[in-house]
């Protein structure tokens, strides 16, 4: 090049030239550093940006383990459920929409609504996005709208069901609705709070989410374990082919299977459970459990009323969950409470046994020893009432008509022992099987439950103690509550002659192809200290409270139905619950009538308690309930036994 | 050894710059290919096929252009001189029909239609500006240092341009308007008191201009440069997105029409703003330095034209052609690599627009005109 040739009129421009050149080179220079750093320094972080661009992880759904009794019967499985949406940009209002009214049955106000607002979106920034028309429509809904689908070529106008879209969403489902349903529990909507708290998890808006009872405690079991896989981004070009960039641009691993929740099979026996609902037919509300005394395994836990799973686990829709717990929070009745474990109740009568058992092995009872019922018992100035003029009775009697005046006799010798502790040796025996501690059985939050003592009532009464507590808790009464689930283990161990079981409701846990990967054994939680000539003693009192003449239970046994036990009567506080209808107040300030047991009264095998809630007398009330529920219990076990011989009898 | 003086040798001294000739096709060339890679996603793609095809336009312009550069270049370039006034008056008047006959794109008026056809004036305002500018130095050959005053008519003729572009508005060609002026007027001897009083008044003139000339949107494309972080989904989206391409790239890049981020829609207005993106991004470091050579060499080649010119107006026209490619290059490389903010401004001969081509095209016949008879 030539900087250097000099013109006459040019030579002004000439310095300036290389100035030009120099400026020229630098900026390239430095455009080409910039090439540099961005394609060769920072290849790496570009390339990997680029891929994130176009590379996306989708997640791949799992599904929930099944929960099933202990004969294999499904109580909580999954089931799509169909919800059409429509798109207003899309739908047609003059010719589809009449048709999809007609299909689905859409209700008139319903059409209005969802019309006004098609013709108010369809025009508008939402014109594309779905709406929900219906949720959970029938399959033949589904099948009909499937019919009316055009394949294969544009529909035309008027044609088919454009705009129209149904999408399967897994919800829970409950074969055997409100059946159980306290224990099994429902699902909700994961919301901010938990998303906040248990996020890193892997759980996503929109998840559901273990509420309450075995779905919410075993949640990490069943939920299982969501996979994705990679896929490219707008693939939908016609001049690309997909498997070739897939290979090109996913790199291994590809994708991540999803792991299926594990199956939990539980102890409940689903036909024992629907023995007991129609045994309680004809009861408002109440709780029953039935444990096997040899396990401390839960055959049935029945809560009255109930709710059916299925609608408030939101298979439904949101609205329909909403309606549905602002009417089970309104109901007097308080049809979420689990009855068997989250209430606590005074037990009456129900405790006697328990009372006699702290007597005798203190020894300031003689069981021989009688005494007098004239109707009641003077304790300094005050008068306990009995329920009748028994005359002279003894333990074995006290416990067969249920004589609170023996009993009250019991709680004074108790008051009067050395040192005064009468009613903390009531309590130490009512700890000991169990009563005023938590069981631990991990369903659902649990009432402890109350054994009073001396130090409790200093507490809540400011230093006032009286010896008449320690008469009203001989009898199960004053601040003496137990919950149902207690009972019934306490009167396993009764049954069983002294081993207070760990409840347990889940039996084992199993892989979606049925592999077991854990059992849970019958757990001991103690061994009762325990004379057995006393036990024996109380056995033979609660054989003949069903089966003497003059039992409690005897009016409303069954012929044949081996069982022994003690009702209860149980007195509440008369105050009115809020909310209720002047009107029915009588309801809610009756007794609460049980009856606890065991059968057979020889060889126990199940501990059975009824709680008829402001059912009145227990006896009366009660004992039908428990007795039906044991006569169905050995219909069962006689129908299962012969099931079983004959399936063992084919095989040679 | 100087080169004829008298008409005769004159004549038998013109002959073709095979030098220029070529860095010229090379670039256009590899511009048609990146165009066809660049629109290659929408092949087949339904109702916007239509733009899988613009190559073929980008073709057509080409010819056009070239025909017409070839006609710049066949005509004596002093011919320009003479007729630098009228041209200028032609381009302002041209600049003023925008407002009546413009079309509005994308909430600006810088098109009118013409005959089915539709071109940007402010193009054509870019070559006429060098003629302009090229003449005022010619005819003022002075040896002493210049005055503001003596300067005022270059400056005046740069402003209008710039003013009328800014309305339309179109600040990335008004700034290529400045720059062009600027290196041309630098050619010459200024005193030191106008240069400054020139970079105060125009540091004044650029902040009136953001803080009340500017729109919404183009005082975004320069914070969000300044700040790409604050601002991932919009206009810093485009200037993220075109760096990732060219990085994609690579040493080797990723191949023809294989780059995943223009054939999966990651770049925007890849055929008129970030052709570079694609082009990099396709053929890596290896393309990138073969394709910013190719304009410094441009550039370069244009000053050396300059430096044997015969005159001083084919020596100012030479410094003009040059320095529009260097100012287009340079903003359009430096917006692609995410070191200059967004700004629409065009890489010569390589990006899609017919108006754009032809204006390069009849430019570097400019430079052709004048390195062929200097």
């Amino acid at each position: 090049m030539d900087f250097l040739v000099q013109r006459s009129d040019v030579g002004e421009f000439r310095r300036r030239y290389r100035w030009m050149v120099l400026v020229v080179l630098g900026t390239f220079a430095v455009l080409t550093g910039r090439l540099v750093q961005l394609q060769v320094l920072e290849a790496e972080l570009h390339r990997t940006e680029a891929r994130t661009n176009i590379v996306r992880r989708t997640p791949l759904a799992t599904s929930r383990g099944v929960l099933r009794d202990v004969n294999g019967t499904v109580l909580a499985a999954n089931r799509p459920s169909y919800n059409v949406y429509v798109t207003p940009g899309v739908i047609d209002l003059e010719t589809t929409w009449p048709r999809v009214v007609k299909l689905m049955g859409l209700e008139p106000e319903v059409q209005a609504t969802l019309e006004a607002y098609i013709r108010e979106a369809r025009d508008g920034p939402r014109k594309m996005q779905q709406t929900l028309l219906k949720v959970d429509v029938t399959r033949d809904v589904v099948a009909a709208l499937k019919t009316q689908e055009v394949r294969g070529r544009k529909p035309r106008p008027g044609e088919g069901l454009v705009g129209v879209d149904v999408a399967p969403v897994p919800v829970r489902y409950y074969p055997h609705g409100e059946l159980g349903a306290h224990l099994l529990g429902y699902m909700r909507e994961v919301d901010a709070e938990d998303l906040a708290r248990i996020g890193d998890h892997g759980y996503r808006a929109g998840d559901r989410i273990g509420a309450v009872g075995i779905e919410r405690r075993w949640e990490s079991y069943l939920r299982g374990q969501r996979g994705w896989k990679k896929v490219v981004r707008g693939l939908s070009r016609p001049n690309l082919n997909p498997e070739e960039i897939e290979a090109k641009y996913l790199d291994e691993p590809r994708q991540l299977d999803p792991v299926p929740g594990r199956d939990v099979s539980l102890t409940i026996d689903i036909e024992l459970m629907r023995a007991v609902h129609a045994a309680m037919r004809t009861q408002l509300a109440g709780a029953v459990v039935v444990v096997d005394v040899r396990t401390g395994r839960i055959l049935a836990a029945y809560s009255k009323p109930s709710f059916d799973p299925n609608v408030v686990s939101g298979g439904s829709g949101t609205k329909a969950v909403r309606e549905a717990f602002r009417r089970l929070y309104a109901d007097p009745l308080r049809p979420t409470l689990d009855k068997t474990i989250s209430a606590a109740y005074p037990p009456g009568s129900t405790y006697k046994p328990f009372s006699a058992l702290a007597g005798l092995a203190d020894r300031l009872i003689d069981a021989r020893g009688m005494v007098n019922c004239r109707g009641g018992y003077w304790y300094g100035k005050r008068y306990f009432r009995c329920t009748s003029v028994h005359g002279n009775v003894d333990l074995h009697e006290a416990i067969v008509v249920s004589c609170n005046t023996y009993f009250y006799a019991l709680g004074e010798a108790l008051q009067n022992a050395p040192g005064k502790t009468g009613i903390d040796r009531l309590a130490k025996v009512g700890r000991d099987f169990g009563f005023g501690a938590k069981t631990g059985v991990g369903t659902n939050p649990e009432a402890p439950g109350r054994m009073p003592t001396r130090s409790w009532y200093r507490r809540r009464y400011k230093g006032a103690f009286r010896g008449g507590f320690t008469l009203n808790a001989a009898i199960g009464q004053g601040a003496t509550t137990v919950t149902v689930l207690q009972q019934a283990l306490a009167y396993a161990a009764l049954a069983n002659g002294g081993t207070l079981y760990q409840p347990q409701v889940v039996r084992s846990i199993e892989t979606s192809d049925g592999t077991v990967v854990q059992e849970f054994p019958p757990r001991v939680r103690r061994l009762v200290e325990l004379d057995q000539d006393h036990l024996g003693l109380i056995k033979r009192a609660l054989t003949d409270v069903v089966a003497d003449r003059h039992g409690t239970a005897h009016a409303e046994r069954i012929a044949g139905v081996d069982v022994a036990g003690k009702t209860g009567t149980a007195q509440v506080s008369r105050a009115t619950p809020r909310g209720v209808d002047p009107d029915k107040v009588w309801y809610f300030n009756r007794d609460h009538a049980w009856f606890t047991g065991y059968a057979p009264a020889k060889a126990p095998e199940i501990a059975i308690v009824v709680l008829v809630e402001h059912g009145g007398g227990g006896g009366k009330n009660a004992v039908p309930v428990g007795m039906r529920i044991v006569q169905d219990w050995e219909n069962l076990k006689a129908k299962r036994t012969a099931a079983h011989r004959k399936s063992t009898e084919k095989v040679p | 050894m100087p080169r004829g003086s008298d008409g005769l040798s004159s004549r038998s001294g013109v002959q073709i710059d095979w030098a220029l000739m070529t860095g010229v096709v090379a670039v256009a060339t590899m511009g048609v290919v990146n165009l066809y890679s660049a629109t290659s996603p929408y092949i087949g793609a339904g109702a916007r096929a239509g733009l899988a095809d613009v190559y073929v336009s980008q073709i057509y312009w080409l010819v056009v252009g070239m025909l017409a550069g070839i006609l710049v270049a066949a005509i004596d370039y002093r011919q320009y001189e003479r007729l630098a006034y009228p041209l200028y008056a032609a381009g302002i008047l041209s600049l003023c029909l925008v407002f009546v006959l413009g079309a509005d794109t994308r909430g600006a008026r810088r098109w009118i239609e013409l005959g089915g056809f539709t071109f940007q004036p402010s193009e054509f305002m870019k070559v006429i500006l060098v003629l302009v500018l090229a003449k005022f130095l010619h005819d003022d050959p002075k040896t002493e240092p210049r005055t503001l005053i003596d300067l005022l008519p270059a400056v005046v003729f740069t402003l209008v341009p710039v003013a009328l572009v800014m309305v339309q508005p179109d600040l990335g060609t008004s700034l290529i308007y400045l720059s062009t002026a600027m290196t041309m007027i630098s050619m010459s001897k200024i005193r030191p008191r106008a240069v400054i009083t020139l970079a105060g008044l125009g540091s004044a003139a650029a902040f009136l201009l953001w803080s009340y000339g500017m729109h919404g949107y183009q005082r975004d494309r320069i914070t969000s440069f300044l700040d790409p972080e604050a601002d991932k989904t919009g206009t810093g989206w485009h200037a993220l997105q075109s760096r990732i391409a060219i990085g994609n790239g690579g040493l080797w890049g990723e191949g023809f029409m294989q780059g995943t981020q223009n054939q999966f829609g990651f770049l925007p207005d890849q055929f008129s703003d970030f052709p570079l993106a694609v082009f990099a991004e396709d053929w890596g470091l290896l393309g990138g330095l073969v394709l910013l050579g190719t304009y410094a060499f441009l550039c370069i080649w244009a000053i050396n034209v300059a430096s044997q010119a015969k005159d001083r107006f084919g020596a100012g026209v030479s410094v003009g052609v040059g320095s529009i490619v260097f100012w287009h290059t340079l903003a359009n490389a430096g917006m692609a690599m995410g070191i200059l903010p967004v700004v629409g401004i065009t890489l010569p001969l390589f990006s899609y627009g017919g108006s754009s081509l032809v204006t390069s095209l009849i430019a570097f016949g400019l430079l052709m005109g004048v390195s062929m008879r200097r």
